[in-house]
């Protein structure tokens, strides 16, 4: 039994010194728990005492991690390597798209201050001067900050820099993310999911049970009355993807795009479920090791 | 997303080292800044948050200088890999053009191999690319640790957890020791320049 604790805490004491703190600390619950049933151990008491002290200083670490700020200021330095690295429209072609790319991305790392003078030189283009806007009303909301987009957006009715078209754009743009915005006043934003400019077109991915593998059983073609066993690769939500070797020709040729599937056995952790699917996508891989295989899709129509 | 100047004859492209948190990304790209001078082609940029976790990225540019007549740049970045980063693992990504996938041998942590796994594929088919057809390689991390007395998992495990269906090139590695560093990358390289050349077919 003192073995089986000596490993434990060997293992909890690395996986602290790595930053896996999560299974440090589940390893140290497991050694409380031996630790609480042994009777026989002449000197528990203190082993549990040491014990408690090191699930003290782990959940420390834990609250550092949590309290370190998700949106450092960085130096002009980084600041310029951001707004190269992630700025992906083609520089000869223009300019000002890639400029205003790389101010984007300055917003989504949370460099707000910086991101927003940029935003400001390119009003003064006419070609990005809706988008920019946006986005310096995105920053000030990113930022906290509902007022300053106000005023801001005051000022620019009250200036000619816009055409009134633009200017509906704009405004128009601004009402809907603050709707958006005030639906999404209950959800409380994870620490990191930052700046997030995209943060409204997230789709809230349903959970959905994980397949691993499914058992199609044929009702024509080929494979008539025929039950096929396949391996899922990938499963995003209700979709399944199998790979189909090309020698599986009667297979492929099977699966085509639309095909209803009625009689399905999904393989899942928990159960086999029955169920029906429908072949939605059908794709012949081009190249690397499973060149010339299919990816065919599936979504599960019914569990 | 690779840049080509047929004009100068220069290609730049970008590698993504990509995997759950605290799997040893950084500690790659760290070891292969100390380790291979002649190729680097300057600073590594980290940027962190406690605990040396990775907040944004890291970056180390290469030069690998002419490959069939065509002066080859490369970027290599590190994801944040902790989960709550998603956002940024996501921008990351963007227009890369090949992949590490750095799995944690560690036995508690085979789930989230295999979560980040289904993460890079689905960012992937977010940006229109598929992960059986972009330039990957696996690396299984760690296995030092056995020496120690660490639960690790066997490479088999590993294998038929993550790359049962993929079959892509993958190594065994320690990156704090630097082994099977090299030779990942080495192999991430000669993919993704190879699917470059197909692309530009900048050889003819
Ligand atoms: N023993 C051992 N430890 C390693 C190895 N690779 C990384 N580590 C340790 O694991 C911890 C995390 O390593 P990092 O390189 O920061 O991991 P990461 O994947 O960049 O982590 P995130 O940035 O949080 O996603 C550090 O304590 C490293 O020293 C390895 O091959 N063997
Ligand atoms: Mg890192």
């Amino acid at each position: 039994m003192t073995k089986n604790i000596k490993a434990l805490l060997l293992q909890a004491e690395l996986f602290r010194k790595q930053g896996l703190l999560g299974d440090a600390r589940k390893k140290y619950k497991l050694v409380e728990e031996i630790l609480l049933k042994s009777d026989k151990l002449p000197n528990k008491q203190k082993l549990l005492e040491g014990l408690a002290k090191k699930v003290a200083a782990l959940d420390e670490d834990v609250k550092a991690v949590e309290r370190a700020p998700s949106t450092p200021e960085m130096s002009s330095h980084v600041n310029e390597l951001i707004k190269k690295l992630f700025s992906f429209a083609e520089k000869d072609k223009d300019e000002n798209d890639a400029a205003l790319e790389g101010a984007i991305a300055l917003a989504k790392f949370g460099q707000f201050d910086g991101a927003l003078e940029e935003f400001h030189k390119l009003l003064q283009v006419m070609s990005v001067r809706v988008s920019a806007a946006k986005n310096i009303l995105r920053c000030h909301l990113e930022m906290g900050n509902p007022d300053g987009a106000h005023t801001q957006l005051a000022q620019w009715q009250g200036s000619d820099l816009f055409s009134p078209e633009q200017f509906e754009k704009v405004t128009a743009f601004f009402d809907e993310i603050l709707e958006k915005k005030g639906l999404k006043k209950e959800i409380a934003q994870a620490p990191g999911a930052t700046a997030e400019v995209s943060v409204m077109e997230e789709d809230e991915e349903e959970e959905f049970l994980d397949i691993s593998a499914v058992a199609i059983t044929f009702d024509s073609g080929p494979h008539k009355g025929e039950q096929v066993e396949l391996d899922v690769s990938f499963q995003s939500g209700n979709v399944i993807s199998l790979i189909i070797s090309s020698r599986d020709e009667h297979l492929i040729e099977s699966l085509k795009v639309g095909v209803r599937l009625d009689d399905v056995h999904f393989y899942s952790p928990v159960a086999i479920f029955r169920g029906s699917g429908i072949v939605s996508a059908k794709t012949q891989i081009k190249s690397g090791p499973k060149k010339g295989d299919f990816s065919i899709d599936i979504k599960i129509e019914s569990l | 997303m690779a840049v080509f100047n047929i004009k100068k004859r220069e290609i730049e492209c970008k590698i993504v080292y990509y995997g759950p948190g605290r799997c040893g990304k950084t500690s790659n790209l760290e070891y292969v800044f100390k380790s291979y001078k002649k190729q680097v082609g300057g600073e590594m940029v980290s940027i962190n948050t406690e605990g040396d976790r990775t907040l944004f990225f890291d970056f180390l540019p290469m030069d690998l200088g002419k490959i069939k007549g065509c002066d080859v740049r490369v970027q290599l970045f590190t994801v944040p890999g902790q989960v709550q980063y998603a956002s940024t693992r996501k921008l990351v990504l963007r227009g890369v053009d090949g992949i590490v996938f750095v799995a944690d041998s560690l036995d508690v942590r085979r789930e989230k191999n295999m979560l980040s796994l289904k993460d890079l594929q689905q960012n992937l088919k977010d940006y229109g690319l598929n992960i059986f057809k972009v330039p990957l390689v696996m690396q299984y991390n760690k296995r030092d640790l056995a020496d120690e007395g660490i639960p690790i998992m066997p490479i088999e495990k590993m294998e038929k957890d993550l790359n049962r269906q993929l079959k892509v090139p993958s190594f065994p590695a320690s990156a704090v020791k630097g082994e099977g560093v090299g030779k990942t990358l080495q192999e991430c390289l000669k993919l993704t320049l190879h699917s470059l050349q197909k692309q530009f077919s900048w050889a003819q």
